[in-house]
Order: structure tokens, then C-alpha cells, then sequence
């Protein structure tokens, strides 16, 4: 195929049939439910986090009402307690996170010009999760069961059966299960941004949008770990009454803490950076020009991601922490300053070069600008400990956290709407409607919040239910409540705004006449393709700059302009030069993401309510699920080795170890596998620092060095053989490779054994302290991933006798070969940590 | 070429981890002060009045910054055309990571200092 | 104009009432000096706001091209980057050595406060050795440093007197101190601030600010028992109904440490740790249904008193002082 091939309008039309009929979504009722494109799935998650926002913010109201005049008795201590508590976690769970996850989904195959992400069944198993754990958490407080902890859920108060019920199962199970599809949602958005980008679009070239999200989808792997591993640790005292938070049998409450916030600071900035990646996307298009200083936008991004991993102690500042800890915190989170100061000023200086059209997304970036500048002065101040000693836990800080998310957050995420709706509805929304409601919302955010400044140095703490009138403090919190009603108004008008765009007409392509990626998307056409072809880019802003550009799409005059095998196909590129690397047959439509979603809830669901048999059964079908999923769908030796994707280009259709996306995911898991059990193994080290002895000096029960290094050398062993596998079945010796991973499986198998028998035999009872309860759990986790490596070697066995894995076309070997890297990281850390840091301390 | 450019920091290839050097620099040295000051207090209950152990980390921590910063610094000066490295071509692609290094490392340095003030200022375990 | 008028609003609606939980009312050392802190960090975020909005408002307003890109990268590098880092760095060096707590001497008097679901017991370390008990309600003398050692019986609580220092929780299986120096007497009011279960919101205690001379003598007469303490009807239904099992009174057979201490229930300041005024109709109530002023309390309610026998034990109590 030439250039010149697709001068012929027939072959045109037909190669748009043939695409077209590719990327049909399935219809019918139950059937449209199976869609993994990401323009259906992506609106899904949007709408579903919308409403989730909706809900949270009815909560607010209520609690609003409440506090609107002191000693009131609208709702009890105990409604009130659940209200904020959900209030908080699902702004944070269930808006705020999936929210972004649920935008870049929708937006970054169009904004790096591919058919779709890599993953699509995986950002599908992403939504079914968010939903299914959504509605759980969300629906328990029309059961009266809402967790009532506070978002933080700090124990004692809530890992003691005794003073708490079933909500603290709730919030812990059901979040952990929202956690692990936002932990999916990270790999899938990294792989997309670092591999799925078109040809010639560097990392230099790359959409601001693009690197905010690389960033924050890396910062969910470092910071939801840590939560997960805390969540693991809280459920095991709550069912198990394992006393890692227990001071009595020396746990300690301050490691929840520690946990909390390591994961709980981050998020912060990984809901901020993404509605910042909005304003980097329309501040170019409003000043007609390209952005001034895209290297301080990507400094910025990373500094504040790094940054923001040593913060978490500002929230502890009235722990008792020695002061030289606090210190260090609190330098860190003056620093930090400096990143988001570089960002504001780099949308500043882009709109003083360029000529300013103001438009209602502009006006609502303005407008969360100036909130959110306010919120960033707060947040020196609260950085400042001795201040922090007053403020913290009052309305201060509901004053400072608030300006910084409706500033930084809900309000740029209003700016996107109004400027990314064109691309999805085709229709723009009413700008009449729109300042009307940014006047609201904007007025309302000021008189809700500011007043809560002077309510907090006033003396009311957070978290109250009322207020004594003896405080004076009623007149502040009336003009507050009054405040949140405008507030809520104005969002109604956005609702109202929405409601009423089916009713217009379907207006032009590009709008706003942006340069970027995203906007060839043609209202027009119904297609589902992402994109007619993959283009060759050459600038930042590709549509104002390369000649003829939205033309030459149209006409797939690129790459990939056809599917004649009739099958869903996007371009894989390499990471820093976005060289064409190879092709990849995308995941179609499939009821196994809603099913694997729905069976992994239920193991979740079902722990809840101590079912413990139903939810190992559902354990199982999660397992046989997975394994059916990837069995069918993933590796697939292709019809040919190769595919030209025009001009004279020829791409292989099946890529190993680390070209492939596959390889990537595997990789990127890991990572927050690893990261997770860091912090349990922080954990250990926590209690260490805690205890003068540790193990403690009259605790008989130890697992003792043999036991731990025998399991070391089994995991060892296993390691060995699977890289073993891997180089045989590379050299051809398929034979040889198959015993090796038999062995390797053999191997795992009794690591299993010689993992737990270290604290088993030693007869350590993880009820008495919080020694033997830390020891099983590190021995129990590793002993688990010991499981794991049995079934991955068990399966690629299998997927080698099948025919499924040959000496060329060797994904899985070399997927699991990156898994037992870690296992073997993961089991010297272990063994090391029980077996021989006793002698050594 | 320009003058006195070692040829060794120019072939030093440039990828994405070379850019965050500087800030997992800056995040090895917070732990390490972390650390250090959490394992002095707990266990020893007090830090030496001169703390070398803790100002060798600094000056090891800033060396790594100034030299990630200095060797970013002579690749963001490749020959090539004008800022701002918006083509796709490899020599704007050297550049833009060399200058986002080279700024990360200024934000690296100053988060360093910022975190050695605290031992400078407070001093103690209480 | 808005914000301002808000502001001006605050300060009109404060003037007109008691301010004795106020972080800016303040009576004590410490909290003095976070306010100065406070002020001068309002004072500085409110000159930056202003040139942030100031500077966004030409950069709308100039003509395309106005700036170009080296000053545009210059105004990033100035203002968004090398300013801030000169002004954190000034902040640091004025908030890092004012962490430091006061220094402690031996003499120096010694309160221990534990916070329980949802009251404070509260021991002075007596000058001869010893501790006094009470419960929700702290006194200090004036013009001595004292030192707060604070733990948490069964949460997490945070004690927080606004007026007189920042907060500190109490964790349990920690002690954590607070080293703290009241300079005006007189009667201010402190409360809890981390989240702690159901009345959270109705935990607080009266702090009393009293002249040195004032704070020995109370403290030497706390230790004699009430006058009216194990006399009367109201004792006789005190003991009969096993109030005794939770509560202490010095001087009699009631010495259990469980519930808040009653010693001196006639001079406190409040009833129900800081939420009620102790009138004897007020504290009978409490006796029958303490759920109803403050749920989730760990004492029982007593239906089966009758109005004037719940009225008798309250009479009684009212009498220990």
C-alpha cells in the first residue's frame, strides 16, 4: 500500500466498512453491557463517579443543615458520624480517583491517536469493580451499617469489635476491593501512555495531559499499597484479632496512621495533578498558542510526586512524634510549595504571551485558580507545625482541604466538562447556564469555606456532630450552611445544563479550535475506531502545526488506516522515541471482565459479612476466571508474523519480554505488589523501634534461622528454575523447559510448606503480641506468592503442551520470569527479616 | 561540540530513569534522615552533638544532584535550533529531558537543604 | 469585597460572646506565640494572594505577544520558582526553632490526663508526693511551667486547650507530653479534637487559670474530703445503688476508679465533661438517662430512681465541696 493508494475513495469506504464493522459495539439489552471500548466504558465510569459525587455531596447537606445552628437535633451523633464518614471516603474512593481514571480513560487513546487503550477488558474489570464496590459501601447507610470511623479510620476506635460494627468491615473491604481496580486502572493508563503512543510523538512531543497522568498512575502504585497492606493488617485484628494496633499486646495504633497517611498525602496530589493536566490541555487552546515552558510542567509533575511521598507526617503532628521527625515533614511540605507555584505560573505566562478568548471553561479555570491559591496559602500555614498544633482537627482544616479540592479538583474537573463535553456529546453545553453556575458555585465555595477559617481558630473541631451556642460560633457556621445551599444550587444548575443537552443540535468539529490529538473526533461520524488511522507526529500541537493534518486522518492517509483480518488493532511504539514497534490484536467485548469483577466482590462482599466458606468459593471461581480470561486472550499466536501498516512499514503481530505491553503490565504490578509488601515490612521494623527488645526478650516462640533459610533456598531454587525455563525454551529445548517449570512448581510447592513452618512448628500464637502476629504475616505473604508462582508455572506448562507457548512466541515464560524476579526479592527480604534479624539486633 | 563538554556525559544515555536521579535522590536522603533521626531517638534516645553520619549523607545527597545537574546542563546545550525542542528529532528530544533534568535537580538540591535545616534548628529527640 | 465583609461579619458576630475556647483569645505562652505566628502567616499569604491576582489579571489583559518567551520563562523561573523557595526558606527558619517545647525543670508540676470514652481523669502530681484524682476539669497556676503527660484509656482522644497551647493527642500505649505556661487567669474551656466514637462532639472540660498562691492552697485542700461526704440520704442512694462500683469519693468507702471521679462534684464547673451546667435538676436527669445528654456513655442509665431519689443523690453531690 502507497501514499497514493488511498487517493481511491472506494478503497476509503471500504476500509471504513470493514473498521467500522470491527469496532461495533455489541447491542442488545444485556449484551451493550459486555463493551470494553473505551469510549462506552470510560462514559460508564464517568457517570457512575458523577453520581457517586452527587450522592457524597447530598450527605454534605445534610450535615450542613445540622450544624447550621448550635445544639441541633436534626439527626443523631450516630447518623451524623456516618454521614461525614462516607461523606469523605466516597468523595475520596469513589469520586475523586475514579473520576480521573474514568476522564483519561475516555481521553488518552484520543489523545495519543490510538484505537483504544491495551487493555480494554481490563479498564472493563476496572468499572464492574468500582461499581459493585460503590454501590456496597454507598448502600450501607440505607442499612444504618455506613462505616461511622471518620475516612481515616483511625483504630483503636475502629478495629475494637467492641466500639465499632460492621461499617469498619464495610469501609476496609469494600474500598480494598476499589483499590485493587484503581491499582488496574494505573497499569493500564502507564502502559498506554508509554507504549501506545503514535508514531513520532517523543517524549518531548507528548500532550501535558499524558505526562500528569504517567505520573499520578505511577503515584497509585506507590501509595495504594501501602493503604491495601494497612487494610490487610486492620482486617486481621478485626477478624482474626491479631494485635497490630492493639497497644495492650504491643501493637501500636500509630502504624494504621503511618499507613494511612503514606498512601493518604500522595492521594491528595494524585486527584490535584490530573484537574491541573485539564487546565494544561484548554489554557493552550484559550491562548492560542502552544504552552510556555513544557519542561516546567513535566518538572513540576515529578517534583510534586516525589515531593509528595515525604508529607505524610503532617498529618500526625499532634501524634507526639519526636520533633525532628516533624521537622523533617514539615520542610518537605514547605518544598513541595515550589513545584505547584512553577504550574500556576507557567498557565500564567501562557496566557500573558498568547491572546486570551474568554470562554466558560476558562472562566471555571480561572475561577479554581483563585480557590485553589487560597487553599495553598492555608497549606503553608498548616505546614508550619506550631500553627498546625492549633488548627489541625478543626474547621481550619475543613477550610484549607476544601479550598484545596474544590480549587484543585471539583471545579477544574467543571472546567473540563464544559470543555471536553463537545467531544464526547458533539454538543456544547449552554454558556448562558455555565456562569451562571460558576457564579454560584464560585460564591458558594467563598462563603461556605472562608468562615469555617475563624470557626476553627474559634475552637470547633472537626468531626463534631454539634456545637454548644456558649461558643458563639453559630452565626459563622449559619452564613457556612447558607453558603453550602448556594453551592449545591449551583451544581444543580451544571445538572440541569447536562440534562438539557440531548434537546441542541450537534455542533462543529473542534469547537474551540484546539491543536491537540483528541479533537479529531468528528461529531459527525458515529464510528467507535478512536481514530480512522494512527498519524505520524511531528509537533506538540499536531493540528494547528503539520499541514493538511486532520485531512490527511480522514483520509487514512497513516498508518493502520484498515482492519482486513477483522480484527481490533492499535500500534505499539517504544517508550522514548515512540518507534513503530509492533501491532497488538486488541480484547473484544466479553462478559469475563463484569464476571471476574463480580466473583472478586464477592470474596470481598462475603469476608464482610464472615461467610467465610462462600467467599473462598468465590476465591476459586475469581481464579478460574482469571485463568480462562487470559488463556483466551492474551498471547495469542497470530495468523502471520507480520502486518504493513502503510508506507513501506512492516510490524510484527507478537512481541516478548520488554517490548510487549503484557511484560509492562506484569512489571508495573509488581511494583505495587512489592510496594505493598514494603509496608508490611515496614511494619515489622515499626514494632522493632517500638519495643527496647524486639522479639520480645520473654517471648519463647521464634521461628528460628532453619526453617526460614530452607524456604529462602526452596524460593531460591524455584527463581532458578523458572529463568532456567525461560533460556531452554528461547534455545528450543522445549522438553527441558517444561521439566524445568514442572520442577519449579514442584519447588514452590513445598516453599509453601517451608515458609509457614518456621512460626507453625515454633507454635507462635499471632493472638498473644504483635511479634508472632508480624512474623506470620510476612511468612503468610510470601507463603502466598510461593501459591501464586505454583499456578503461573502451572499455566505456562500447560499453555506450552497446549501449543499456546513455543520457542518463539514466549510471552508467558518471560510474563512470569518478571514475577519470580520479585518473588525472589520478596522471599530474601522475608527470610532475612524473621530468620536472621533477631540475632542481628 | 562545545568547549570542555566531556564526551562520557554525553553518551550517557538519556532515558526516563536518568530523569528522576535527582528527586530519588532527594527521596533517598529524606528517608535516610527519617531514619536515622527515628532509629537515633528510639533507640538511643538522643543523636550526637555533631552528627557526621548525618551531614555525610547531605553532602553525598547534593553531590549526586550538582553532578546529575551538571551533566544535564552540558546536554541541554547539544547544538541544535532554539527552544523550545518541539520538533521530533533526537537531539530535542536530549534536550528536553536534559532541561527537566537539570530542573528537577534545583528543585532536588533545594528540598535537600530544606530537610537538613530541621537537624541544624531543633537538635534533639524531644 | 466579599471576603472582607465575611471577615468583618466574623469579628462583629465573636465580639458579642464568650471567647473562652479561642486559639486567638489566648491565655498562655504558647498559644501567644503560634498567634503572632498566625497573624504574620495571614498577613504574608494574604501580599502573595494579592500579587497572584495582580499578576493573573495582566496576563489576561496583555496583547498576544507582549511577553515573549525568555521573559515568560523568566517570570516562571522568578516568580514560580527562586520566590517561593526564598520565602518557604524564611518561613523555615522562623518555624523550625519555635517547634522547640519549653524546658522542664524538677520542680515543675506534673498533670497526668487520660482521655476515656468520652470524659478526662485528670491526676496532679502533688508537691510531697502522690496524686490527686479528679476528672474533666483542669486547673494550672499562673505564671509556672507545667507539664501535661497524656494518654489515651481505650481511643485515640486529643486534648486541646485553644487558650493556652496546641493540641496533643493521647494515644493509648503512649504518653505523650506537653509543656505549657498560662499567663492570665481565669476560667477557659478545653476539648477534645481527634475523632473519638459516638459523643466525640461532647467531650470537652473547664480549664481554670488560677494566681499561684490560689493553686497551692486549692491544691493542698483538694486532698481533705468534701464536707458533706458520706453523710445523708442522698449517700445512702449513692452506695444502695452501687454508683460506688465506677465512682470515687474521698473520705468514703466509694474508691473505684472506673468513672470519673466525684470528690469535689459541688465545684465543678460543669456536669457531663463540659456540656451541662451542674444544677441539681440537670445532674438528677444525667443520673436516670446519662444516654440522653451524650450517647454512647459508658454509664448505665438509672430508670428505676425515682425523680426525688435521683434528686436526693444529686443534692448530695452537689454538697461536695
Amino acid at each position: 500500500m502507497s501514499l497514493h493508494a488511498q487517493d481511491d475513495p472506494e478503497l476509503r469506504a471500504a476500509q471504513e466498512a470493514r473498521l467500522r464493522e470491527v469496532w461495533k459495539p455489541p447491542s442488545g439489552l444485556f449484551l451493550r453491557w459486555t463493551d470494553t471500548n473505551n469510549d462506552r466504558v470510560g462514559v460508564w465510569y464517568t457517570l457512575t463517579a458523577f453520581g457517586f459525587m452527587l450522592f457524597a455531596g447530598v450527605l454534605a447537606m445534610i450535615m450542613r443543615t445540622q450544624l447550621a445552628v448550635p445544639d441541633n437535633d436534626l439527626v443523631s451523633a450516630n447518623t451524623f458520624n456516618q454521614l461525614f464518614t462516607l461523606h469523605g471516603s466516597m468523595m475520596m474512593f469513589l469520586f475523586a480517583v475514579p473520576m480521573f481514571e474514568a476522564v483519561s480513560i475516555i481521553l488518552l487513546p484520543q489523545l495519543l491517536g490510538a484505537r483504544d487503550l491495551p487493555f480494554p477488558r481490563l479498564s472493563a474489570f476496572g468499572y464492574w469493580s468500582f461499581l459493585l464496590g460503590g454501590v456496597f459501601v454507598a448502600g450501607s447507610i440505607f442499612f444504618n451499617e455506613a462505616p461511622d470511623g471518620g475516612w481515616f479510620m483511625y483504630p483503636p476506635l475502629t478495629t475494637r469489635t467492641d466500639l465499632s460494627g460492621l461499617g469498619a468491615d464495610i469501609w476496609m473491604l469494600g474500598l480494598s476491593f476499589i483499590e485493587v481496580s484503581s491499582v488496574a486502572a494505573a497499569v493500564e493508563l502507564i502502559v498506554g501512555v508509554l507504549k501506545c503512543r503514535p508514531p513520532g510523538m517523543r517524549l518531548n512531543l507528548m500532550p501535558l495531559y499524558a505526562w500528569y497522568i504517567l505520573v499520578v498512575a505511577v503515584m497509585i502504585l506507590f501509595a495504594f499499597p501501602p493503604l491495601i497492606a494497612g487494610d490487610l493488617l486492620f482486617e486481621m485484628e478485626r477478624l482474626l484479632n491479631w494485635p497490630f494496633f492493639d497497644a495492650s499486646r504491643g501493637g501500636d495504633p500509630l502504624l494504621w496512621q503511618h499507613l494511612f497517611w503514606i498512601f493518604g498525602h500522595p492521594e491528595v496530589y494524585i486527584i490535584f495533578l490530573p484537574s491541573i493536566a485539564l487546565f494544561a490541555m484548554l489554557v493552550p487552546t484559550f491562548a492560542k498558542r502552544h504552552l510556555l515552558g513544557y519542561p516546567w510542567i513535566v518538572l513540576a509533575a515529578v517534583g510534586t510526586a516525589f515531593l509528595s511521598f515525604g508529607l505524610w507526617v503532617h498529618h500526625m503532628f499532634t501524634t507526639g512524634l519526636p520533633k525532628i521527625s516533624l521537622a523533617f515533614f514539615s520542610a518537605a511540605s514547605e518544598a513541595v510549595v515550589i513545584p505547584t507555584g512553577v504550574q500556576i505560573f507557567v498557565f500564567i505566562a501562557t496566557l500573558w504571551a498568547g491572546r486570551v478568548t474568554w470562554s466558560t471553561p476558562l472562566l471555571y479555570a480561572t475561577g479554581s485558580l483563585a480557590i485553589f491559591v487560597i487553599g495553598g496559602l492555608t497549606g503553608v500555614m498548616v505546614a508550619v507545625a506550631p500553627f498546625d498544633w492549633q488548627a489541625h482537627d478543626t474547621y481550619f482544616v475543613v477550610a484549607h482541604l476544601h479550598y484545596v479540592l474544590i480549587g484543585g479538583t471539583l471545579m477544574p474537573l467543571f472546567a473540563g466538562l464544559y470543555y471536553y463535553w463537545p467531544l464526547i456529546t458533539g454538543k456544547k453545553l449552554s454558556d448562558r447556564l455555565g456562569r451562571i453556575a460558576f457564579w454560584m458555585l464560585f460564591a458558594g465555595a467563598n462563603i461556605t469555606f472562608f468562615p469555617m477559617h475563624f470557626s476553627g481558630l474559634e475552637g470547633m473541631p472537626r468531626r463534631v456532630f454539634t456545637y454548644p451556642a456558649e461558643l458563639g460560633i453559630g452565626g459563622l457556621n449559619l452564613v457556612s450552611t447558607l453558603g453550602a445551599y448556594l453551592f449545591a444550587a449551583g451544581v444543580a444548575v451544571v445538572c440541569l445544563d447536562l440534562a438539557l443537552s440531548p434537546r441542541r443540535k450537534t455542533g462543529a468539529r473542534n469547537p474551540w479550535g484546539a491543536g491537540t490529538l483528541e479533537w479529531l473526533e468528528d461529531p459527525a461520524d458515529d464510528a467507535h475506531w478512536g481514530v480512522r488511522c494512527v498519524p505520524l507526529i511531528s509537533s506538540r500541537y499536531p493540528i494547528w502545526d503539520q499541514k493538511d493534518f486532520v485531512k490527511k486522518v480522514d483520509e487514512g492517509r497513516f498508518f493502520l488506516p484498515d482492519a482486513e483480518e477483522g480484527r481490533r488493532e492499535t500500534i505499539i511504539t517504544s517508550v522514548l522515541d515512540a518507534r513503530p514497534v509492533s501491532v497488538i490484536r486488541l480484547g473484544t467485548p466479553s462478559f469475563k471482565p463484569m464476571l471476574t469483577a463480580i466473583a472478586l466482590g464477592g470474596v470481598f462482599i462475603l469476608t464482610t459479612f464472615h461467610l467465610y466458606w462462600a467467599a473462598l468459593a468465590c476465591a476459586f471461581a475469581t481464579l478460574f476466571m482469571v485463568l480462562l480470561w487470559l488463556w483466551t486472550g492474551t498471547a495469542e499466536i497470530p495468523e502471520k508474523e507480520c502486518k504493513p501498516i502503510g508506507h513501506g512499514i512492516k510490524l510484527p503481530l507478537y512481541v516478548s519480554g520488554a517490548k510487549a505491553p503484557g511484560w509492562w503490565a506484569m512489571f508495573i504490578t509488581m511494583m505495587a505488589d512489592a510496594t505493598a509488601f514494603s509496608g508490611l515490612v515496614f511494619g515489622y521494623f515499626f514494632f522493632w523501634t517500638r519495643h527496647p527488645d524486639f522479639p520480645p526478650a520473654d517471648m519463647a516462640a521464634a521461628p528460628g534461622a532453619f526453617w526460614p533459610m530452607v524456604a529462602l533456598a526452596v524460593a531460591l531454587v524455584s527463581w532458578t528454575l523458572t529463568v532456567a525455563a525461560r533460556q531452554l525454551n528461547a534455545a528450543g529445548s522445549v522438553g527441558a523447559a517444561r521439566m524445568a517449570l514442572a520442577a519449579g512448581a514442584a519447588f514452590s510447592a513445598y516453599g509453601v510448606y517451608a515458609g509457614l513452618a518456621g512460626p507453625w512448628l515454633s507454635g507462635m500464637d499471632p493472638e498473644a503480641h504483635v511479634y508472632p502476629a508480624i512474623v506470620w504475616t510476612l511468612a503468610i505473604w510470601t507463603a502466598a506468592h510461593s501459591g501464586v508462582a505454583i499456578i503461573m508455572q502451572g499455566y505456562t506448562l500447560a499453555r506450552s503442551i497446549a501449543g499456546r507457548m513455543t520457542p518463539k512466541y514466549d510471552a508467558d515464560v518471560r510474563n512470569i520470569t518478571v514475577y519470580m524476579h520479585f518473588f525472589a526479592l520478596t522471599a530474601i527480604v522475608t527470610y532475612a527479616t524473621i530468620g536472621l534479624f533477631p540475632g542481628v539486633s | 561540540m562545545k568547549r570542555g563538554l566531556p564526551g562520557w556525559a554525553l553518551r550517557l544515555r538519556v532515558t526516563l530513569w536518568t530523569l528522576i536521579v535527582p528527586p530519588t535522590t532527594w527521596a533517598a536522603h529524606f528517608l535516610f534522615a527519617y531514619l536515622w533521626a527515628a532509629i537515633n531517638c528510639a533507640k538511643v534516645g538522643q543523636f550526637a552533638t555533631f552528627p557526621w553520619l548525618f551531614v555525610g549523607g547531605t553532602v553525598a545527597a547534593l553531590l549526586v544532584i550538582l553532578a546529575s545537574g551538571w551533566i544535564a546542563w552540558h546536554q541541554s546545550r547539544v547544538p541544535g535550533d532554539a527552544p523550545p525542542h518541539e520538533e521530533s528529532t533526537d537531539v530535542d528530544r536530549l534536550r528536553f529531558l536534559a532541561k527537566s533534568t537539570l530542573l528537577l535537580s534545583g528543585l532536588s538540591f533545594v528540598a535537600v537543604i530544606f530537610t537538613a535545616l530541621p537537624v541544624v534548628f531543633i537538635g534533639d529527640c524531644r | 469585597m466579599r471576603r472582607i465583609g465575611a471577615s468583618l461579619a466574623a469579628s462583629a458576630l465573636l465580639s458579642a460572646c464568650n471567647r473562652h475556647q479561642s486559639a486567638l483569645a489566648t491565655f498562655g505562652a504558647e498559644a501567644t506565640n503560634i498567634r503572632t505566628i498566625t497573624i504574620a502567616l495571614v498577613v504574608g499569604a494574604a501580599v502573595i494572594a494579592a500579587i497572584m491576582i495582580g499578576v493573573y489579571w495582566r496576563a489576561v489583559r496583555a496583547p498576544e505577544g507582549q511577553l515573549t518567551h525568555k521573559q515568560g520563562m523568566r517570570l516562571v523561573l522568578w516568580l514560580g520558582g527562586i520566590g517561593p523557595a526564598i520565602v518557604l526558606t524564611v518561613i523555615l527558619i522562623f518555624a523550625l526553632p519555635a517547634m522547640r517545647p519549653r524546658v522542664t525543670g524538677a520542680g515543675d508540676l506534673t498533670i497526668h490526663v487520660e482521655g476515656e470514652q468520652f470524659w478526662w481523669r485528670v491526676g496532679y502530681e502533688r508537691p510531697g508526693g502522690g496524686v490527686l484524682v479528679s476528672a474533666n476539669e483542669v486547673r494550672v497556676p499562673v505564671g509556672r511551667t507545667v507539664a501535661f503527660e497524656l494518654t489515651g484509656r481505650d481511643v485515640i482522644h486529643s486534648f486541646w486547650i485553644p487558650g493556652l497551647a496546641g493540641k496533643m493527642d493521647m494515644i493509648p500505649g503512649r504518653t505523650n507530653s506537653l509543656v505549657v505556661r498560662a499567663d492570665k487567669a481565669g476560667r477557659y474551656r478545653g476539648v477534645c479534637t481527634e475523632f473519638c466514637g459516638l459523643s466525640h462532639a461532647l467531650m470537652a472540660f473547664d480549664v481554670v487559670a488560677m494566681e499561684p498562691a490560689a493553686f497551692d492552697a486549692w491544691l493542698a485542700g483538694q486532698a481533705r474530703p468534701a464536707a458533706g461526704a458520706g453523710q445523708g440520704e442522698g449517700e445512702r442512694l449513692f452506695a444502695a445503688n452501687g454508683c460506688g462500683g465506677c465512682h470515687a469519693i474521698r473520705g468514703t468507702e466509694h474508691n473505684s476508679r472506673i468513672g470519673p471521679d466525684l470528690s469535689r462534684y459541688g465545684e465543678r464547673l460543669t456536669l457531663g465533661a463540659g456540656i451541662l451546667p451542674p444544677t441539681v435538676e440537670r445532674t438528677a436527669q444525667f443520673i436516670r438517662a446519662p444516654q440522653e445528654a451524650k450517647p454512647g456513655v459508658r454509664m448505665p442509665a438509672y430508670p428505676q430512681l425515682s425523680n426525688q431519689e435521683a434528686r436526693a443523690i444529686a443534692v448530695y453531690l452537689k454538697g461536695l465541696k
